[in-house]
């Protein structure tokens, strides 16, 4: 019963989604319990004869189509919205994933172009929100990603973000780059 | 090499530089400084003959590349023992370089899992008052006379509500007042300061006064006299 009463669950909740907390306190039972019940419910929905999925999205469970019924998706919505994000966008994001909570001029050296309106944007979407602020001269805005931003690109938690280090290849990454900021750009060795 | 590209297509001079590396087949960790701070150039020269702006980036960039060139000439007489703490002066842009071509890369992950999420879809959540006791449930049993008293009540208390109209008036002083006043001042004195004409220290008053004077001048009925400089002036009737 547990099981069908967290399927109907899901379905309320859309795309809000559930946590594990809220499933334990919801059902009353305990966090391996919860575990279990999903996994079950997973696997129920894995057949080929369902057309729903549980996804692991932003930190949340979710009830979504499959993507391999797609076509059918696109024969219903005729103007699907292929809307995505400009790379400048992208960029921004990807910088601000990788070392956040991260301040506007962190963003703007990494890129080399000033980024004030593309992090205007990305708050108003609902990417990225203020995060306290930094300790440096003039206590700029921190910024962070948001769990909308995971789930935009299909991601569970920051731990699902590709590899940075495997990327950047032998680029050493600075440590402390706020203090690198406000230093002159000298180095010992 | 020809350039035929526009600077809107390069999201910053990090990307524009990435660029022309990769289209000079050279190696990354081994910039040949002298040409692509050339083509560079190049390119900017390029952008402002079309009259277009080039973003101050792009010149802080030029700089950057300038100093880097100015610094690989100058030949290194240090001893020879320092030879292996001398630092490249490429070693910065190099590693700034790296740094945004792994975000750049990155982008075009992110660009994929983007797509892949577009294609599943999750709804809406569901309305919460579906499933609410229904105690929520508004009685009804009101008459269409008591939704116009409710209304004339509102209406009358916004009425009440809104400010009350008052008018805060600033005693005017006009110059054609000031003008009479002087005539009388001078009608007794015939002579009179500039400075005894102000007898009140307020911005309306001294315009108006001023007003007065000037325009009394012009028309010929006061003359405006001042023996040497910095001396008092004086006014006079004709």
């Amino acid at each position: 019963m547990q099981k069908a009463v967290l399927e109907g669950l899901l379905f309320v909740v859309g795309e809000d989604g559930l946590t594990l907390e809220q499933i334990e306190e919801v059902l009353e039972i305990d966090e391996g319990r919860a575990k279990e019940l999903l996994m079950d419910l997973k696997k129920d929905y894995e057949e080929e004869d369902r057309g729903l999925r549980i996804d692991f999205l932003g930190n949340r469970f979710k009830l979504t189509t499959k993507f391999e019924h797609k076509e059918y998706y696109h024969k219903l919505i005729e103007n699907p919205e292929t809307n995505t994000l400009s790379q400048a966008a992208l960029e921004t994001l990807a910088i601000i994933a990788y070392n956040e909570p991260i301040t506007r001029i962190q963003v703007d050296v990494i890129r080399g172009v000033g980024s004030a309106s593309i992090i205007r944007k990305l708050v108003a979407k609902g990417f990225i929100k203020e995060s306290g602020r930094s300790e440096a001269a003039g206590r700029p805005i921190l910024y962070e990603t948001t769990n909308e931003f995971l789930d935009y690109f299909g991601l569970s938690s920051t731990a699902d973000l590709p590899k940075l280090d495997e990327i950047l290849q032998d680029v050493s990454k600075e440590e402390d780059t706020e203090a690198d900021l406000y230093k002159s750009r000298y180095k010992e060795n | 090499m020809e350039l035929d590209f526009k600077i809107q297509d390069f999201e910053g001079p990090l990307d524009l530089l990435l660029h022309l590396i990769k289209e000079s087949k050279m190696d990354i960790m081994n910039i040949e400084i002298e040409l692509i701070t050339k083509q560079y150039m190049d390119f900017l020269n390029e952008q402002e003959k079309l009259n277009l702006e080039v973003s101050s980036e792009y010149l802080v960039m030029a700089c950057e590349l300038l100093e880097i060139k100015s610094k690989m000439l100058i030949p290194n007489n240090k001893d020879k023992v320092e030879e292996e703490e001398k630092v490249d002066p490429r070693e910065d842009l190099v590693n700034r370089l790296l740094e945004y071509q792994a975000y750049k890369d990155i982008t075009k992950v992110l660009q994929e899992k983007e797509l892949i999420r577009k294609e599943i879809y999750t709804k809406l959540p569901e309305s919460i008052k579906n499933y609410s006791d229904g105690d929520n449930e508004i009685h009804c049993d009101v008459s269409l006379d008591d939704l116009i008293s409710a209304f004339q009540k509102y209406y009358q208390r916004k009425i009440d509500s809104k400010p009350i109209k008052t008018k805060v008036t600033v005693k005017e002083i006009s110059v054609s007042s000031r003008k009479h006043d002087i005539k009388s001042i001078l009608k007794n004195k015939k002579r009179v300061s500039f400075f005894e004409l102000f007898p009140v220290v307020n911005k309306e008053y001294i315009v108006a006064t001023f007003l007065a004077i000037l325009e009394m001048a012009k028309e010929q009925e006061i003359k405006i006299i001042q023996d040497k400089e910095f001396d008092d002036i004086v006014c006079e009737a004709i």
